[in-house]
């Protein structure tokens, strides 16, 4: 009952009027405020729900009124959360000579230089350019980089497996492979430089790239004709979002190992390089599976059976 | 019987869910805002006043538009008139849906005139709004979440019980209307704390069927 009612009830009692009053009306069930539940309403568009299915992108996430439902505001601040977490990490020291890499460093000196100044990222150091020019073999057809770039976390975990993998295409098509690298607060453009150094017909880094939501472990691959210093990103041809739910690794040493190919088939590298050359294995337009965004916030339930593990 | 609760009537509830630019404009809403309307006529002015105030407390609603017709529901332009013209606007359908819920559920369980003399010759609205919403509060020029205490009766019986409550607890004057208002009454808004608010409306309405009971003492 309302308080008004009650208290001109409690009024009326002492008034002393005799008669009672109708019982009121009972009153119906009110949530308390953030405990009230939509239920999400089916997607109308079978096509939308169907195009839906097919991508990681936030379509067709409903809304909840003007807002975002709950679940949906929590996955965001998760994935959010993951892509942080990879941009802050860091490759630790002697991990490059732990899995049979040469270490380089890039002229940073700690992450958050890293972060805030690019161009120190594009160039070896002095020990770095020493190691390199005294330990790496020359002349070869490709030189692979691995780095941290902007996920260590990427880096860590199938920069090894990718560097592999790629080296073996490229030795199954006859191409020499130049002596592992791994390279420390790298930037794209440093393959430049060990390019240069190494007399590289093409460089090619495998580095962590910038996160995004969920996906903290994606590695992109850049690759360049006749590495120099100066050489610009039209200059160069890349392969993003390599991770298991984007282009795994073996099917992305394939494709890079024919880029390479056609590089020093074609002499050029970037915006000039012909790609319709070279045919289905840098991947058409073809089918692509369902991709499945990862859950990182259950629904209660299972939030309870994660807390046990 | 006395200060049994004279419950309001709900006339008509409509939606407008995309409403024309020049019609909010008009009605004081701003079209960037405000695209969905839902619009309510009740036999209570003063309760749906207090029911669309309520609305602001539950949903993304704002009142645009509320204005009591002249002489009240006995003398409405029509069957679905009454005494009041009250709208709701958002930017979203649902919101207003939201809104319309609480502002029902505000009319049949909570805000109401009272019987002051047994026969519903005299009648008076003594409600105490425990938290001031959004509407309420910019009318009153007071901060959201704020007691007041809305009084209303007949003109003779509002100046008595007026000074009764004013003098029953710590309570401040917000806005005082004299009568005639629209519809003839005599309206008062008093602020202070919940207790002191609560206190003030229990004696109005004390003071209002006591000169219903003694009109010439």
């Amino acid at each position: 009952m309302s308080r008004t009612r009650q208290l001109i009830a409690a009024l009326r009692d002492e008034l002393g009027s005799g008669d009672p009053l109708p019982p009121a009306p009972p009153l119906p069930p009110i949530p308390a405020p953030p405990a009230r539940v939509y239920t999400p309403r089916p997607e109308p568009s079978a096509f939308a729900a169907q195009a839906a299915r097919h991508t990681t992108a936030l379509v067709g996430i409903g809304h909840v009124g003007t807002r975002y439902a709950t679940d949906v505001v929590l996955q965001f601040q998760a994935e959010l959360a993951v892509a942080h977490a990879a941009v802050g990490a860091e490759l630790p020291e002697g991990w490059a000579e732990q899995q049979g890499f040469i270490g380089v460093r890039s002229r940073v000196t700690s992450h958050r230089e890293f972060l805030l100044r690019p161009d120190l990222g594009r160039r070896l150091d002095e020990d770095s350019l020493a190691v390199v020019r005294s330990r790496a073999r020359k002349p070869v057809d490709v030189q692979l980089v691995v780095a941290d770039g902007l996920s260590a976390v990427a880096c860590l975990q199938t920069g090894k497996l990718l560097h592999d993998l790629v080296a073996r295409e490229c030795a199954a098509r006859g191409l020499s492979v130049g002596t592992p690298i791994a390279a420390r607060f790298a930037r794209v453009w440093l393959e430049d430089e060990i390019g240069q150094e190494t007399q590289a017909k093409v460089a090619m880094i495998l580095l962590g790239e910038r996160p995004g939501l969920g996906t903290g472990d994606g590695l992109s691959a850049y690759v360049v004709y006749d590495p120099r210093i100066g050489k610009t990103d039209g200059d160069r041809n890349m392969i993003s979002n390599i991770h298991p739910r984007g282009i795994p690794p073996d099917e992305a040493a394939a494709r890079l190992a024919a880029l390479a190919a056609a590089m020093i088939e074609q002499r050029v590298s970037g915006v000039t390089l012909d790609l319709g050359r070279l045919g289905e294995v840098t991947g058409g337009r073809g089918y692509r599976a369902p991709q499945v965004r990862q859950k990182l916030v259950g629904e209660r339930g299972e939030r309870g059976e994660r807390g046990e593990r | 019987m006395i200060l049994e609760p004279i419950l309001p009537t709900v006339l008509s509830v409509r939606r407008l869910r995309n409403a024309d630019p020049a019609l909010v404009v008009a009605y004081g809403g701003d079209p960037a805002s405000h695209t969905s309307l839902g619009l309510v006529t009740c036999d209570q002015d003063d309760a749906l006043y207090v029911a669309l105030d309520e609305a602001t407390k539950h949903s993304p609603v704002d009142v645009i538009f509320a204005r009591s017709f002249y002489a009240g529901a006995a003398h409405a332009s029509g069957r679905l008139s009454g005494e009041i013209l009250g709208v709701l606007a958002a930017a979203e359908p649902d919101a207003i849906e939201a809104g319309l819920e609480a502002l029902l559920r505000c009319l049949a369980h909570d805000a109401c005139f009272y019987d002051a003399d047994g026969k519903r010759t005299v009648t008076v609205f003594p409600h105490v709004i425990s938290s001031l919403g959004e509407y309420l509060a910019r009318e009153a020029g007071l901060a959201v979440g704020t007691p007041m205490a809305y009084l209303v009766a007949p003109p003779l019986e509002a100046t008595i019980a007026l000074d009764a409550a004013l003098k029953a607890a710590e309570v401040r004057a917000v806005r005082l209307t004299p009568p005639p208002t629209q519809t003839n009454f005599a309206c008062a808004w008093l602020t202070g704390t919940l207790d002191a608010c609560e206190a003030a409306a229990v004696a109005y309405a004390a003071a209002v069927v006591e000169v219903a009971g003694t009109p010439r003492g």
